[in-house]
């Protein structure tokens, strides 16, 4: 073989193996890069609470689509309205992008005392329609985030205030209603516009 | 005398505008949410004197009750606590931010197109600071 042919013969050989190397990376599905899956989804724990509307719900609320859970509370103007804004413009990012399904931003109340669940109502409706908004017994909210590892607990402020400690991470409940997916805080609009495609599509 | 009139006005141009003791920059209000009680404030206050002061009180004409809270995030859980005073440094700012330091304003009375703030402090005059809401906010 003169030099000039196994040059040419070098280059072909460099091109199908670069062509086989990218058919391959493109066959492989890629990975969520922000939320932590989980490898075998959970069941949501059984509860007895109410919607926005004050109708009774259990947990089959959350089978049927996907839902991006936050626990949270409507006297909280910081941290609370700030990550249900995130959701809502990735959920919007999303729709731009023709994603189907769109997931559903449910808020679990970590307050019933104070969050009745007409004020639910308004605070969900402000993020946007569609939105599930969860309250009611306190017992039966433990039910639910104690079975999803959520933590909260009631802390006095002054005089009769008090502020609610709360876990910031937003849950990926699936269509069969089970805890498959979570995304730790600080929430990012591009993590979710990221990874959720390929969390719902790989269901 | 010629040299006089060049030298204070050289000395003036050098010292401008006396600086102002405590200044509240990039003042950000949101309106609370329909039917909510309360709502949140972010800015930064710069200490520009050699001591360091401390705001012991924000109050507001529209809000029944302000407060300087903190948010901190720790294995992944939030916690809001009320700050006591909001300590400024000599020559110093605090920024006041979205899940960090923030006022909390509570329970809005006749809150129209915008908010004024007064911020108290140990040793300094009063600092007051007007913020109007955006159009958009104001529907």
């Amino acid at each position: 073989m003169n030099p000039r042919k196994f040059i040419i013969a070098f280059a072909l050989g460099l091109a199908l193996a670069a062509g086989a190397f990218m058919a391959l990376q493109m066959q492989t599905p890629s990975q969520p890069e922000f939320a932590l899956v989980l490898p075998d989804p959970n069941p949501v724990p059984a509860f007895s609470l109410v919607d926005q509307h004050g109708a009774p719900i259990d947990q089959t609320v959350f089978a049927g689509q996907w839902d991006l859970v936050f626990f949270g509370f409507t006297h909280c103007p910081d941290i609370c309205p700030a990550t249900l804004q995130v959701l809502a413009a990735a959920k919007a990012a999303l729709e731009e992008q023709e994603q189907a399904p769109l997931p559903r931003i449910v808020l679990v109340s970590v307050d019933p005392q104070r969050d009745t669940p007409e004020l639910i109502q308004q605070y969900v409706n402000y993020f946007g329609a569609g939105n599930l908004g969860i309250t009611g017994k306190l017992e039966e909210i433990s039910k639910l985030t104690s079975g999803l590892g959520i933590y909260f607990e009631k802390r006095p402020t002054d005089g009769d205030n008090y502020s609610v400690d709360h876990s910031t991470a937003v849950l990926v409940i699936n269509p069969d209603g089970k805890f498959s997916a979570l995304f730790g805080g600080p929430h990012v609009v591009d993590n979710y516009v990221n990874d959720l495609p390929i969390i719902m599509g790989g269901n | 005398m010629r040299i006089f009139i060049l030298l204070l006005a050289l000395f003036l141009s050098a010292c401008g505008a006396p600086e102002p003791p405590l200044v509240v920059s990039q003042l950000e209000i949101s309106k609370p949410m329909p039917g909510m009680q309360m709502s949140a404030g972010y800015f930064v206050i710069t200490n520009n004197t050699d001591e360091s002061t401390q705001i012991t009180s924000v109050s507001s004409p529209q809000f029944e009750a302000v407060e300087v809270h903190e948010t901190t995030i720790s294995d992944g859980v939030s916690r809001m606590r009320e700050l006591e005073a909001l300590v400024v440094p000599a020559q110093s700012s605090v920024v006041l931010e979205r899940g960090g330091k923030h006022l909390m304003l509570m329970r809005p009375r006749d809150l129209q197109d915008s908010v004024t703030l007064q911020f108290f402090s140990e040793d300094l005059p009063v600092l007051s600071v007007t913020y109007s809401f955006s159009k958009d906010e104001r529907k």
